[in-house]
């Protein structure tokens, strides 16, 4: 049953996500092994989800699964990412004054942090293959613009969806427009 | 009946701010402040960075566990669950709408285009994103080491994400517990 392959899976990935982009490679690693979505269409899922409302995590679950199963795919895998909500962190708040002083929590964050940003980069290598560079080689108007998007989200402070929309003309003109008009590198 | 009718009203709120806010966990923290701290005087804001810090480190989405931990809060399981699901409607009705115009559309000539040009921009997106988490979580050398560890095998082992994560939290669980034992037997 796909409806239960998908409420597992991102059961899976809630339970082994904390925070926000850390969900990226444990989507991509469920994905691409099941069949469900390429990292091409992975890599559209992000820049959507970064510019839509709501929390990143609900985003994904909700656009892969219609995207395998439709909209009663979504809802299973909502489900599947919210279930750490509605079991640990509910047990978490019926004890939560014993909670907050225990370190264990802490303890934990101490090691997962370092190992969440470690498969991030990993992930930002498996993309970075896979948008510059086409089948003739490098692609040097892909590099250009994410250099440029690099300078504005450090130096200039750019927020999120002004950089993802910045990027979009920079794409119909170097994609289509420049093309179109028969001017190739 | 009457933390049904709390928790009802609580999944109308939280419905709005799913709805507006834009750019991910902090900016809806930001908006629960603004109405529940400063409006309606439900928490104090001691309490609601008490919520943010737990919720953080609990796993799951970020800004799931901190409705919950509110809702609870103010209304009891039923409330959790109404906060929860109003904090996640609106993002799945927009995902919903945007599923279908993308299937629609992606075979289009300028629409592939636009979208290979923010493909281009995720990247980027991302790495500002991990550096700025590195900065805050890579202060001790015993993160650094930790880091170094699971590069290594993130990227010269063919073991999954997940196991890596579970490994993690397995290994803190028993340096947590081995370390309290040797404190309790000095």
């Amino acid at each position: 049953m796909i409806y239960i392959q998908l409420f597992l899976s991102f059961l899976k990935i809630g339970f082994t996500s904390f925070g926000g982009l850390s969900m990226v490679p444990l989507i991509l690693d469920e994905m691409t092994s099941h069949g469900w979505m390429s990292s091409q269409d992975l890599t559209n899922l992000v820049a959507i989800a970064e510019m839509t409302p709501g929390p990143l995590g609900i985003n994904c679950a909700t656009f892969t699964g219609i995207q395998t199963a439709g909209f009663a795919g979504s809802i299973a895998a909502v489900l599947g990412v919210l279930t750490p909500a509605f079991t640990l962190t509910m047990l978490i708040a019926a004890f939560f004054e014993k909670f907050k002083e225990s370190s264990v929590m802490r303890t934990v964050m101490t090691f997962v942090k370092p190992i969440c940003i470690a498969i991030i980069l990993k992930v930002i290598i498996t993309l970075s293959k896979e948008n510059y560079f086409t089948e003739k080689g490098i692609d040097p108007f892909g590099i250009a613009i994410a250099a440029l998007m690099f300078y504005l989200l450090l130096k200039r402070k750019w927020t999120v969806p002004k950089v993802i929309l910045c990027s979009a003309a920079l794409g119909a003109l170097f994609y289509g427009v420049l093309p179109f008009m028969g001017i190739r590198l | 009946m009457e933390q049904i009718k709390r928790g009802l009203r609580l999944f109308a709120e939280f419905f709005k701010i799913g709805c507006f806010t834009f750019g991910g966990g902090w900016a809806i923290v930001a908006q629960m402040e603004q109405e529940y701290v400063n409006k309606q005087k439900l928490i104090t804001k001691d309490e609601l960075l008490e919520m943010v810090a737990v919720g953080r480190s609990a796993p799951g989405i970020m800004i799931t566990n901190i409705s919950l931990l509110f809702g609870y809060h103010v209304a009891g399981p039923f409330g959790g669950i109404c906060t929860v699901l109003g904090i996640s409607c609106p993002a799945m009705i927009i995902l919903s709408i945007v599923a279908v115009f993308y299937n629609q559309l992606k075979d289009n000539y300028w629409f592939a285009a636009v979208l290979r040009g923010i493909r281009c921009a995720v990247v980027p997106i991302i790495a500002t994103a991990c550096l700025s988490l590195g900065k805050q979580a890579l202060q001790t050398r015993f993160a650094i080491g930790v880091f170094a560890v699971a590069v290594m095998l993130a990227l010269f082992t063919g073991i999954s994400n997940i196991m890596l994560v579970l490994t993690g939290v397995a290994a803190a669980l028993v340096y947590h517990f081995s370390r309290r034992k040797t404190q309790e037997e000095t």
